[in-house]
Formats: C-alpha cells, structure tokens, sequence
C-alpha cells in the first residue's frame, strides 16, 4: 500500500512538473507531455513497435495477407504481456490497444482497402511512438 | 421403471464439497485455467471473443445439465462446472468492459447488486444460505447463480484495482493474500460462515489471476516467465491431481464406513 500511494504520487507530481509545450501556432499546450508520461510508463514497447514496422512495410509492397498474418503476431503478443503491461499506465495501454484493435480489424475486413489499413497501421505507430520523439 | 420412482423421492446427498484447504486450492487454480483457457482459444487458436464465449457458454450448459442430474457430489463433475463457470464469469466482465465499454466502476456495482440480490431471493426462498444443505434442485441452481457472479464481480473488481490502483499481480498477489488472510481470521473469530465463504470466494478470483500471472508474465515484467500455456498446464495437472485425490479419499472413506 504504501509503495502504491507512493507510485501514484510520484506520477500525479510528474504530470504536474511537465513543462507546459510552446505549439508552432504559439499556443501553449500540456497534452504532449501528458501523452509522452503515458507511453513512457508503458516501458519499452520496441519490440511491438518493430512488428508493426514489419506489418506497415507489407501493405507499402501491396501484401494485404502478408500484413494480415504478421499482425496476428502483434495480437498475440500484446494480448500475453498485458497483465504485465497494463498495471503501468492503464490510459496509456488502452490507447495502444485500441488503436491495435483498429488495426487488426481494418486487415481483417472481408474485402480489405489498402487505404484503411495504412492509415489505421500508421497511426498505430504514432501512438506506439516512444517519448520524446514524437 | 417403476423401481427408479422411490431413487427420485429419496433425498439427494449434498451436491457440493466440504470447504477445506484442498477445496481452496483447487478453486483458486481454477480460476487461473478458465481465464487463460479461454483467451487461449479467443487470441492463439482466433476463435475471437464471440465465438470463444459462445462455445464456452455451451459447454457450461452442458457441465451444468451432468451437475444438476447427479444425485450426489461428483468431483470431477463439480470442478469442471466450477472451471467453465470461472470461465464464462470472466468473460461476461471482458464483454461488458471491452465490446460494451461499460465502466469497471459501473459493472463492479452492478454485479456486487446483483450478488446481493440472489443471496436475498436465495434466502427468501429457501430461508437459509448454507452450502451444507445444497440437497434440492433449486437450492443447487441458486448456489450456482452466486458462483457465477462472484466469478464476475471477481472479475471486475479485481480489473478495477488494475486500472484505478495501478494494482500489478506483485501487489495484488499480496493485497488480495492479506484480504483473505483478514477474512480468515474473522472466520476463526466466528463471524458468519455463510458471509466469510462468499468473501473468500470473490477475492480468491483475483488472487488466482494474480498468481497465474506471477508465474506466466515474462521476466521483463517481473513475472517467472513460465508463459500463459505451460502455467495453465501446469495448474491443470494440479488439479486434475487434486481432483483425482479428493474422488479416491471420498471412495475409501465411504467404504470404511460401514466397517466402523
């Protein structure tokens, strides 16, 4: 219990510490550094990260089923280091899953467009983009 | 036909086990088996969520029909219903929370209404709870009720400790150990059996899920690294040991009886 208390009190200061981001339009925004503390604390997601990379490269080359069976690979492994993952940074897990589930489900589509699957597997990748490089 | 007709009227013995130490045991590594059974069939072998349920649901159905009919507790029979109880009672929570986007929050109330609610009808009807005199039909289908939704509260209660706490298995192996340990105590100090059974047997679902975790997670995460196949087999083969056990004891003290 008091190693919790002591967890969450450390990331509710880090939150609070992030210094506020200067946009291109000179608005000032917390969000990116909120976002950045979410994915940071999921840990290293490279290695998920580096499928979705694989899946990304098959759709550019036109291999729809290709992608498809590779992302099957994502799915499986996400799905078994979820008990370890999740407890880090719940927003931040379901924000990958989601965008995961969306991914799966575009390269499953009965007729799948290469379009769709592009765009759900980039985004993917954004949100599995690793702090601070965004 | 006419000679089956006195068997119905007799009495039946009691249709579910003595709460002992095995039959925690066997419990909480059920809970473990169900869980990853099921995700095992959803996400490896692509079943998906839907069709994986829907099987379960059916052989529940199935283990439940083999349970209502026997005339007295069977422990192979009892523990695969409890299994594919566990089972279809965690994915009911994973429907609500996933598909559904229904808040843990919400579904932890909800089912712990529900609980409350089938233990009241429960004892309206049968004015008792004890799990000794689960001799009739109904009072069988009302204990399988609660068994259901604790698995579910179980369930959601334990994902929200995830999600609200940031509660990992580490942690939760212990939070939930030091839960039951209270509960244990209370028990020994007399609180209400009744009570203290039902308390154990929600917290023993994340307990269980905790502990499959511990050992399936890889070392990354701070897990023994078994994996979620080989932890599930080897938690089957505990209890399908255990099982065997109890079923060989129950036989060998049946037939000393009538030499005493």
């Amino acid at each position: 219990m008091k190693r919790l208390v002591l967890a969450s009190t450390i990331g509710v200061l880090s939150l609070m510490s992030g210094e506020p981001h200067r946009q291109a339009d000179g608005r000032v925004s917390f969000m990116p550094s909120a976002e950045a503390a979410m994915s940071s604390k999921l840990g290293d997601l490279s290695p998920f990260r580096a499928i979705v990379v694989d899946v990304a490269g098959l759709i550019d080359k036109g291999d729809l089923a290709g992608a498809k069976t590779r992302i099957k690979d994502l799915e499986v492994q996400w799905d078994d280091a979820e008990a370890g993952l999740k407890p880090r940074a719940a927003a931040g897990w379901h924000t990958v899953d989601k965008a995961i589930d969306r991914a799966l489900e575009a390269l499953r589509a009965a007729t799948p467009d290469a379009l769709t699957c592009k765009q759900a597997v980039s985004a993917l990748l954004s949100v599995m983009e690793p702090a601070g490089k965004s | 036909m006419s000679t089956t007709s006195p068997v119905r009227s007799s009495p039946m013995l009691n249709k579910v086990p003595e709460v002992t130490l095995i039959f925690w045991a066997i419990k909480i590594l059920s809970t473990t088996v169900g869980e990853t059974g099921a995700d095992y069939l959803a996400v490896h072998v692509g079943l998906g969520a839907n069709l994986t349920t829907a099987c379960m649901a059916s052989l529940l159905l199935a283990a439940l029909a083999l349970q209502l009919r026997t005339r007295r507790y069977t422990p192979w029979i009892y523990w695969l219903t409890v299994v594919l109880v566990s089972t279809v009672g965690t994915q009911i929570t994973d429907l609500l929370t996933d598909r559904l986007e229904i808040s843990l929050y919400v579904s932890t109330a909800v089912f712990a209404c529900t609980l409350a609610a089938t233990f009241t009808i429960w004892f309206a009807v049968e004015r008792t709870l004890s799990i000794r005199t689960i001799v009739t039909t109904r009072r069988e289908l009302f204990y399988w009720a609660a068994v259901l939704v604790t698995f579910a509260l179980g369930t959601a209660a334990g994902d929200l400790a995830t999600e609200a706490l940031g509660l990992g298995f580490a942690l939760g192996l212990v939070v939930f150990g030091v839960l039951i340990a209270f509960v244990a105590v209370f028990h020994t100090l007399g609180a209400n059996p009744v009570l203290t059974f039902w308390l154990a047997y929600i917290l023993t679902r994340p307990l269980g899920a905790s502990l499959g975790d511990l050992l399936s997670q890889s070392q990354n995460y701070g897990g023994v690294g078994l994996g979620t196949i080989n932890t599930s087999l080897a938690f089957l083969t505990m209890i399908i040991a255990l099982v065997a056990w109890v079923t060989f004891e129950g036989d060998r003290s049946e037939g000393a009886d009538p030499a005493q």
